[in-house]
């Protein structure tokens, strides 16, 4: 921050705000998206699962931290 | 063989067919025989940005459906020599194209032309899979805006996911453009800045635009602004151009001329 910005206060920046905001929406935008082989590949696990153990649900997220796309597994079992 | 550029957008209005009309004029004018596509089927515009409205005779749709000859449709620029122009029809049914004409069409193209510009329509149906379906390369456009950045976004998504390159498992080249910046604004903090959308895009940029009112007045006559050696929206097109053909050029300086007062404070 600038002296006369310390001095005279800084305006909120709108752009700020809508970075901020574009972020949020799109990580959630992207999750849901991006991976249009979600559901098919959900049910696919479930069935090798199956052969081994009791499941009750899968959930599957994925997320994107700098380069590195990321999809996380959680299985629930019965 | 030529390649196929795709100029696309998301959202409506950004710029799509003012930036591809400069580019186009812009690569025929460093050597490249070009043709510009438009691909916005039954909202027919690229040919007023380019000034050949009055030489229509055949479309793209024409060409697919062989009620005439490739030849017979392509319209030469007037005034640059290697730059040709093939219109969108008018039809209002969405549905005419079909993948397998437009994939032929871009084949017989891609043997005579350098390079394949698609003018995408917006959204994301039909007529917008169609012109990412071939591409080698794509130029997104975005505004400085939450909805246009919002809807790059989604975009660059599709074309990763449904692009002809994509699933053979290729990756359909992808730069961002970024147009109509208000340097002043940027710098008050009330318009997100270069480095704000290439963060959210994840994506190499390839030029900016600054907003300029000439490139309105050059629309209006129908001669892209690119020709104009003094706008600085022109030339940032001209090195818009020079860097898809691989040159590395020096990016505008859009930063705001700092008066005396907050130059002693800064």
């Amino acid at each position: 921050m600038s002296l006369f910005e310390s001095l005279f206060g800084k305006k909120s920046s709108t752009a700020h705000v809508a970075r901020d905001r574009l972020k949020l929406v799109l990580a959630h935008e992207r999750a849901s998206n991006a991976l249009p082989y979600m559901e098919q590949m959900k049910e696919e696990i479930m069935e090798v699962i199956k052969k081994y153990t009791q499941v009750k649900d899968i959930h599957i997220s994925s997320r994107n931290n700098q380069n590195i796309d990321v999809l996380e597994m959680e299985i629930i079992l019965k | 063989m030529g390649i196929v550029i795709t100029v696309t957008s998301g959202k409506g209005g950004v710029g799509k067919s003012t930036t591809l009309a400069n580019l186009a004029v812009g690569l025929a004018n460093e050597g490249k025989k070009v043709v510009a596509v438009d691909f916005d089927i039954g909202l027919r515009n690229l040919d007023m940005l380019l000034g050949l409205e009055n030489r229509i005779v055949y479309n793209v749709i024409d060409v697919m459906e062989g009620k005439c000859n490739l030849s017979q449709a392509l319209i030469n620029d007037k005034h640059s020599k290697s730059l040709y122009f093939l219109p969108a029809s008018q039809t209002n049914d969405k549905n005419i194209l079909d993948k397998q004409k437009v994939k032929e069409l871009i084949e017989t193209l891609k043997k005579e032309f350098d390079i394949i510009l698609l003018d995408s329509p917006a959204g994301i149906e039909g007529g917008f899979e169609h012109a990412i379906a071939f591409a080698d390369r794509a130029l997104i456009i975005s505004t400085p805006d939450v909805s246009s950045v919002r809807d790059a976004d989604r975009v660059i998504g599709i074309i990763d996911a449904k692009s002809e390159k994509a699933q053979k498992g290729e990756e359909v080249e992808k730069h961002v453009i970024i147009n109509r910046i208000k340097p002043e604004m940027v710098e008050r903090g009330d318009m997100l800045s270069i480095d704000d959308v290439l963060n959210i895009l994840a994506l190499p940029l390839i030029g900016v635009v600054p907003d300029c009112e000439k490139v309105i007045s050059s629309t209006n006559l129908g001669d892209p602004i690119i020709r104009d050696m003094k706008a600085l929206s022109g030339e940032a097109y001209r090195r818009i151009s020079k860097r898809i053909l691989g040159e590395d050029v020096e990016f505008l300086d859009l930063s705001v001329k700092k008066g005396f007062f907050k130059r002693m404070f800064a």
